[in-house]
């Protein structure tokens, strides 16, 4: 089996800087992987080359064993891979519905059609409400989303990123300036709409990577220093050393 | 050969003018992200208060005050005209320059009417300074040279070696790091908005001699400045140098000697149709060079967009 | 606020519902039928002839403004060479005398939409300031084109041509302005419909997406660029229409159909109409050409006037005036809206009145300035006095700083009754 997501002797530079040097990385279907590091270790870059915002400067990104050389954004998307941003992501002036409606389009088949009334699918508009059910955001429809709270945006911004379909779903930070009720609420969420899915994340906060990862890989200066299970990593002397230190004993 | 001296002199005199606006214009620009539709505009305020200004005490105080008073101006549109728009965000801003430089062309017709203006070079530099082969220099053109020389020799002085030309090339790239540093950004913008303005004002005053100072001289070349920053690449000071410079000469070159499109395509191989009048390809058989000099930067624009659509010096995120 | 939104059930859309709000399409069209008959002089059918080619070529360009997010300084040569081309096509003879007139109009709009894909191409990469310089520079390269391609562009006295000489469509010949008014108002409905359900498409939706978030939209499987260029090309279809109608209308077409100052006009009617609703730009066309058909008989300076307007338009209400009606929308559904009438009175009216008073002094100073030596007389407001004696002066003085005076006295309560009308009763401070 082909795994979901390669990065092999992946590297990039900004100048003379290398930020990623050299990661090898191997996702199976259906694994939650979590990536954490220090501040500065390339987590963010690392997405954003996954996801075709940068160019990489050398290695292969394969996606379901496709190389991603060359593609831009849209067609990696297209690819079933999709992500969320750190720094929430979404359609301010829209309202809610349009929001997620906007993102099932493309997943729906309609292209750069100009023919069709979205309002007149049925399919469209169900295929929405599902999602605003699913991230509890059904009181809010008919609002515009900038007006939304802080946690509320970041659960519309996960429902964007799940509902075009895809199966790879890579999520950044998506508890960062969070409360403890908001991050624990929205932990739970995460966990039932990727239900079956690929999850890529990279978090901060360690309660969320234990509990909703099952493999963990560890970005210390641009390179993976230590992958595997949750209580493999912890045990790593190299981890302890290089990032996590005692705050791993705490949980 | 001496010809192409000549041209080469007034090229440099038209690249050095559009330098002097487009300098303005792009610094502003890889400042606030802020497109002054209206710079050319300050260009030709600039021009007509330098008019008023030598009517009563000549033309030297026009040269000294006008371009002050332009560049409070322009401080005073960036403070209570475009912060207020800032907040809509970027495409609000453009609009808002452009309403202003329709403003400012209906004031101007306003208080000066729609002639123009008897805006003339002082005696003093009313003589040839040389001759090349019988096309005489006039002594203002030189004048004119020297005037902006100086002008970008100061601001690059000013901008990389002075401590607020430090602060202003930090702002450029990190606004926010500089403002942490406590220096007060929006203050460095106003302050620029105000500077850049003053240069276009000083390119309307020494313009208005040779171009004319009418209420259409705006509009006649600020498209032109566009086109030099989109060539040359948005922000980029050099690029703006090289781009004011290659339209100087092109258009200049372009009107003096008349290279028509009839010799080009018969040379091509192309044999020229019987009636000319009545073919459909008169129109490119009876093209020549100083027809087409003044949509040339046009041209050269559509061109570079569609090759390098970054510009000459352009980043490629730009 | 918001407990109250949480308690309103969700309305999901009923899927297989009409798209079309039918009541004010309704109320357009049976207006459209109807006000030759209220308004029958010919110059009145001129105007609304202007008014209705205006419209759609305001709606066409707030596709881009307003849904697509781009700013275009050129989009006048598309109109204006849809135009150019139904004139030859109006010329041509033969082809044209087999053609009814009132299909005239698609070929109008695919030369607008050809010049557009081919301009779309290099023109969308980016939006913003970019695609704004872009324009302008297309634009101006093809206004210039019009002095030089003379076969295309007929120089500097235009294309001219007879629209009676093509097929009579069902016995009419469109010889009388009325017959050309009904022509132009079916096209007026048709396109702003199509233009309408254009926005309720994928397409258009990923227009408003792209315009207030493209990176978002490109990680949703859209290329924001082809996204901008199909709303460019669309835009360009319209924009081609109304040029074709134009040149049916004046049956002549010059280099000011396409150059800067006619596509500065649309953004300006665009911008005060307000680009964030569909029917902004309709009313801004309405209320420019009645402003401008106006003012520019009743004083030389409209043109200062109108950038005055203009310039505090983006400054003050950058949503146009259809923001400003549908700012009124939730005092409305609060019941509120008939406490604002009376602070409004009295706030408005002495505003008007110093505007005018104001005005008033600067048509004294422009006469003063640029009246033939020894014309001392003016007329202003039906008034005819000497405009070197300091008693006019002084009213106009007067008034323009009690009108403003005024205004500001009661802009503060007008502002509390805003705050009130706005706020729902039970929940004060």
């Amino acid at each position: 089996m082909t795994a979901a997501l390669e990065l092999d002797g992946l590297k990039k530079s900004f100048g003379k800087t290398e930020i990623i040097r050299g990661v090898d990385l191997s996702i199976g279907t259906g694994e939650r992987h979590a990536i954490i590091g220090p501040n500065g270790a390339g987590k963010s870059t690392l997405f954003n080359l996954i996801t075709g915002r940068f160019a990489q400067s050398g290695g292969a990104i394969r996606l379901h064993g496709t190389d991603l050389a060359g593609k831009a954004p849209f067609e990696i998307n297209r690819m079933g891979l999709s992500r969320s941003f750190q720094i929430t992501n979404i359609f301010p002036k829209m309202t809610v519905f349009e929001n997620v409606r906007c993102s099932l389009l493309w997943a729906m088949g309609y292209r750069y059609n100009f023919w069709s009334m979205v309002g007149r699918s049925r399919a469209l508009t169900d295929g929405a409400d599902e999602i605003l059910e699913q991230i509890n955001l059904t009181a809010r429809r008919d609002l515009p989303a900038g007006v939304l709270s802080y946690a509320e945006q970041r659960a519309l911004e996960i429902g964007i990123t799940i509902a075009g379909g895809a199966d790879v779903i890579m999520l950044d930070e998506p508890t960062a300036g969070m409360s403890h009720s908001e991050t624990d609420y929205i932990v739970d969420l995460i966990r039932t709409v990727t239900e079956g899915k690929t999850l890529i994340m990279v978090e901060h906060d360690m309660g969320v990577v234990f509990g909703l990862a099952d493999q963990i890989s560890v970005l210390v200066y641009g390179e993976i220093i230590a992958t595997g299970t949750p209580e493999n990593v912890r045990a790593n002397a190299r981890v302890q050393e290089a990032y996590l230190g005692t705050a791993l004993e705490d949980h | 050969m001496d010809l192409i001296l000549v041209n080469l002199i007034d090229g440099l005199v038209t690249g050095l003018l559009l330098f002097m606006l487009s300098a303005g214009l792009t610094l502003i620009f890889s400042m606030m992200g802020v497109l002054n539709f209206a710079h050319a505009s300050f260009y030709m305020l600039g021009a007509y208060f330098a008019f008023q200004i030598s009517m009563a005490l000549g033309f030297w105080m026009g040269l000294l005050l006008a371009p002050l008073i332009v560049g409070v101006l322009g401080a005073g549109v960036e403070r209570y005209g475009l912060r207020r728009v800032h907040q809509y965000g970027h495409v609000p801003e453009l609009i808002f320059t452009f309403g202003l430089a329709l403003l400012i062309e209906e004031l101007v017709q306003f208080i000066w009417g729609k002639n123009q203006m008897p805006y003339e070079a002082p005696e003093i530099l009313q003589f040839t300074a040389f001759a090349i082969a019988g096309n005489s220099i006039p002594a203002y053109k030189i004048f004119m040279i020297f005037i902006s020389v100086i002008i970008f020799i100061g601001l690059l002085w000013v901008l990389t070696r002075t401590r607020v030309g430090m602060i202003i090339q930090a702002a450029l790239t990190y606004p926010k790091t500089v403002e942490a540093l406590g220096h007060n950004v929006p203050l460095i913008f106003m302050g620029v908005f105000g500077v850049g303005t003053a240069l276009a004002g000083v390119a309307g005053v020494i313009a208005g001699p040779v171009l004319g100072t009418f209420p259409g001289m705006a509009f006649v070349l600020g498209s032109i400045v566009f086109v030099t920053i989109v060539i040359g690449g948005l922000g980029s000071l050099w690029g703006a140098l090289v781009a004011s410079l290659l339209i100087g000469w092109m258009t200049t070159f372009a009107k003096s000697y008349n290279l028509r499109m009839e010799d080009l395509l018969t040379w091509l191989g192309f044999t020229k149709p019987e009636n000319i009048w009545d073919s459909a390809w008169r129109d490119l058989w009876t093209i020549t060079s100083p027809q087409i000099a003044d949509i040339l930067p046009y041209i050269l624009m559509v061109l570079i967009l569609i090759f390098r659509p970054y510009g000459l010096f352009g980043k490629r995120d730009a | 606020m918001s407990d109250q939104q949480a308690r309103k059930p969700a309305q999901p859309l009923q899927a297989g519902s009409i798209a079309l709000p039918m009541i004010p399409w309704g109320i357009a069209a049976v207006l459209l039928c109807i006000l030759p008959f209220i308004f029958t002089n010919n110059s009145a059918i001129t105007i609304m002839n202007q008014m209705a080619i205006t419209i759609i070529f305001a709606l066409a360009y707030n596709m881009l403004l307003g849904q697509g997010g781009m700013l275009s300084f050129g989009h006048a040569v598309y109109a204006g060479v849809g135009g150019f081309a139904c004139m030859h096509i109006i010329n041509s003879g033969d082809f044209f005398s087999g053609l009814p007139l009132p299909v005239l109009p698609i070929f109008g709009g695919l030369v607008g939409m050809w010049l557009a894909i081919i301009v779309g191409a290099f023109s969308t990469r980016k939006a913003g300031t970019v695609f704004a310089m872009i324009s302008l520079g297309v634009g101006e390269l093809i206004a210039a084109c019009s002095v030089i391609i003379v076969v295309f562009f007929g120089g500097e006295e235009g294309v001219s041509g007879d629209r009676t000489y093509g097929l009579p469509f069902f016995g009419v010949e469109f010889l009388q302005q009325i017959e050309v008014y009904y022509l132009i108002a079916f096209w007026l409905m048709l396109s702003a419909i199509l233009m309408y359900l254009y926005s309720r498409t994928p397409m258009g939706r990923m227009a408003n997406a792209v315009r207030d978030n493209p990176e978002r939209a490109e990680f949703l499987g859209y290329s924001a660029r082809w996204v901008r260029f199909y709303s460019f090309v669309a835009s360009g279809f319209f924009a081609g229409i109304a040029g074709a109608l134009f040149a049916i209308n004046y049956e002549i077409l010059t280099e000011e159909n396409l150059n800067t100052t006619q596509s500065g006009i649309i953004l300006l009617v665009t911008f005060l109409g307000g680009v964030g609703f569909f029917f902004g730009p309709i009313l801004g066309a309405i209320v420019f050409t009645l402003v401008q058909t106006v003012l520019s008989l009743q004083t030389e300076l409209w043109g200062f006037y109108l950038g005055i307007i203009f310039v505090a338009t983006v400054m003050f209400f950058p949503g146009g005036l259809a923001g400003l009606i549908m700012m009124h929308v939730p005092a409305l559904r609060l019941g509120k809206l008939g406490r604002l009438g009376v602070p409004y009175l009295k706030t408005l009216l002495p505003a008007a009145i110093g505007a005018l008073g104001a005005a008033a002094l600067v048509e004294m100073i422009f006469h003063v300035r640029h009246a033939p030596n020894g014309d001392q007389e003016m007329t202003l407001f039906w008034t005819t006095f000497d405009s070197h004696t300091i008693l006019p002066w002084g009213i106009a003085t007067l008034v323009t700083v009690v009108g403003f005076g005024i205004m500001r006295a009661t802009a503060p309560a007008l502002v509390e009754a805003w705050n009130e009308a706005n706020t729902p009763d039970g929940m004060s401070e």
